[in-house]
């Protein structure tokens, strides 16, 4: 059974990590957190991620000093998402979609798996909120937004389904989500 | 004040690119390296970023809802239309086998939306000379480009003849798998998370997508493959070719089948819905060719296929044993 990575709050009670690179990553952790959140879409992913990484760094043997130690956790990081960022770009929208036929196919014989509490679903209110802000963008923008992070398709499948490059899409998606934001923090 | 409120505007406009660039495939450790310094960089980054991402997040864990009610939203100020009709039909079908659905959000862009209802078969002739027949209660997007054709079933049954060019392959994405075509005539079904390739004349590849287990298959004509979606495995196995596409030519040929993959293929086709009385009787393997005609007529034979009688019930047929034991 691994042991949870120490949290960063606690690190003062105990003896300071020796591995100057573990001591990088746990001052690091929150900024980790939300670089693999983004990555995977979800906060669940992103500590079983924050998770195997501190596992990584820690079982590495100690007395090799990393060139650059940021650049040395980012690349670990990278790799040890592959298999997973492959999927990443689904997102929870397509997870979602299949958990919900699965259950219908299974009847009760399905395990429920339950959401984060942070990623548990919006109140009738705020849901309408976000449908009525996702309906007011502009038409392209909307529909690389909803395409790929509504209906789970990834960059490149977005663009094949448009017909642009995946460079656009990324435009097109970060412009509807930058929109989003400001308008849902209104 | 106006100097302020554009600082943020462009703080969120970074931060919404961080959050979609940190989400591609093909992300590099410098740009995760710069990522890091930008976040590091001030409160404000920190907090236009943790705004972005809440809101992506969010999104993500209620897409499906959001999906649902964006999808409502869209069909009421068109009611009446015959042509939403049809579109509605097909996404209400799609959206009860769920996953991968594709909108149509508009005429903006070059990929073109073919949907059928329940009991419709379209033929759609594509600009390169390839020739697409959907079977009912299908959906499907075409996007054709210089270096290739791209087609997305979303849901159904769909029947293809693919022009030959070898400079812009064919490439249908269905669920976790992918077919790309050597130039052809095949079938491919998704229906309930369960794909199908039937090949009648060349050869096709079957590749899971990036990401989903299993492994590459190439089909030749009379092989079948059968693929539970998110499963790793695949079966192949042999069929007629003729028969797979039988459907487009208004029949139905089983050898074997079970009753219930029967009644749920009548009801892609016809819209008063069949039932079956007993799990014995869905289980029951149907051999033969049922001439979809009309409703009342293939239920007769069919009726008649497995020795059941056909009895109508609120909106629809339900099949049950003859000689019931109660008289």
């Amino acid at each position: 059974m691994p042991k949870p990575p120490p949290d960063p709050r606690d690190s003062g009670s105990a003896s300071p990590p020796a591995d100057p690179l573990v001591a990088l990553y746990l001052a690091r952790r929150e900024t980790l957190l939300r670089f693999f959140a983004a990555r995977t879409g979800s906060w669940a992913q992103a500590e079983d991620l924050a998770q195997e990484l501190y596992l990584k760094l820690s079982e590495r043997p100690s007395g090799r000093e990393a060139e650059n130690p940021g650049a040395f956790i980012y690349r670990i990081a990278l790799n040890l998402m592959l298999d997973r960022a492959r999927g990443a770009a689904r997102t929870a929208a397509r997870e979602a979609a299949w958990r919900a036929l699965n259950r219908t196919q299974l009847g009760g014989e399905e395990i429920a798996e339950q959401a984060p509490a942070d990623e548990a679903a919006a109140s009738r209110q705020r849901l309408r909120r976000l449908i009525e802000a996702v309906a007011e963008l502009p038409p392209q923008m909307q529909r690389a937004f909803r395409l790929h992070k509504l209906e789970g398709l990834s960059h490149a499948e977005t663009a094949r389904a448009m017909g642009l490059s995946v460079k656009s899409v990324e435009k097109h998606v970060s412009a509807a989500l930058r929109n989003l934001s400001a308008r849902l923090a209104e | 004040m106006i100097g302020r409120s554009t600082a943020l505007d462009q703080r969120r406009e970074a931060a919404a690119e961080w959050v979609v660039r940190l989400a591609a495939p093909d992300l590099s450790e410098a740009e995760a390296l710069d990522f890091d310094a930008w976040l590091a960089a001030s409160d404000e980054n920190l907090a236009a970023y943790d705004a972005a991402l809440a809101v992506w997040l969010e999104f993500g864990a209620n897409a499906e809802a959001v999906r649902r009610g964006l999808e409502s939203r869209r069909s009421r100020p068109r009611a009446g239309l015959r042509a939403f009709h049809a579109a509605v039909g097909a996404v209400a079908a799609a959206a009860a086998a769920a996953a991968l659905i594709l909108p149509a959000l508009g005429p903006a862009s070059r990929a073109q939306t073919y949907a059928t209802r329940a009991g419709e078969h379209r033929t759609v002739r594509l600009a390169d000379g390839s020739r697409i027949d959907l079977n009912a209660a299908t959906r499907l997007t075409v996007a054709l480009r210089r270096g290739g054709r791209d087609v997305t079933l979303a849901e159904g049954e769909a029947g293809f003849d693919v022009a030959h060019d070898p400079a812009r392959p064919f490439v249908i994405a269905a669920g976790d798998r992918q077919v790309r075509v050597v130039g052809t005539q095949f079938d491919v079904r998704r229906r309930a998370g369960q794909l199908s390739v039937s090949v009648a004349r060349g050869a096709v590849e079957v590749v899971p997508l990036p990401g989903a287990p299993g492994e590459a298959f190439r089909l030749h004509p009379g092989q079948r493959l059968e693929h539970a979606e998110g499963a790793a495995q695949a079966r192949i196995a042999p069929i007629a070719p003729a028969e797979a596409l039988s459907w487009r030519s208004g029949r139905l040929v089983y050898r074997g089948e079970p009753l219930a993959q029967v009644v749920a293929d009548l009801n892609a086709q016809f819209p008063r819905p069949i039932r079956i009385a007993d799990p014995a009787l869905a289980a029951e393997p149907i051999s033969g060719v049922l001439v979809l005609d009309d409703e009342a007529a293939v239920v007769r034979r069919l009726a008649l296929l497995v020795s059941a009688q056909a009895v109508p019930s609120g909106g629809g047929v339900i099949l049950q044993r003859n000689g019931t034991p109660k008289r």
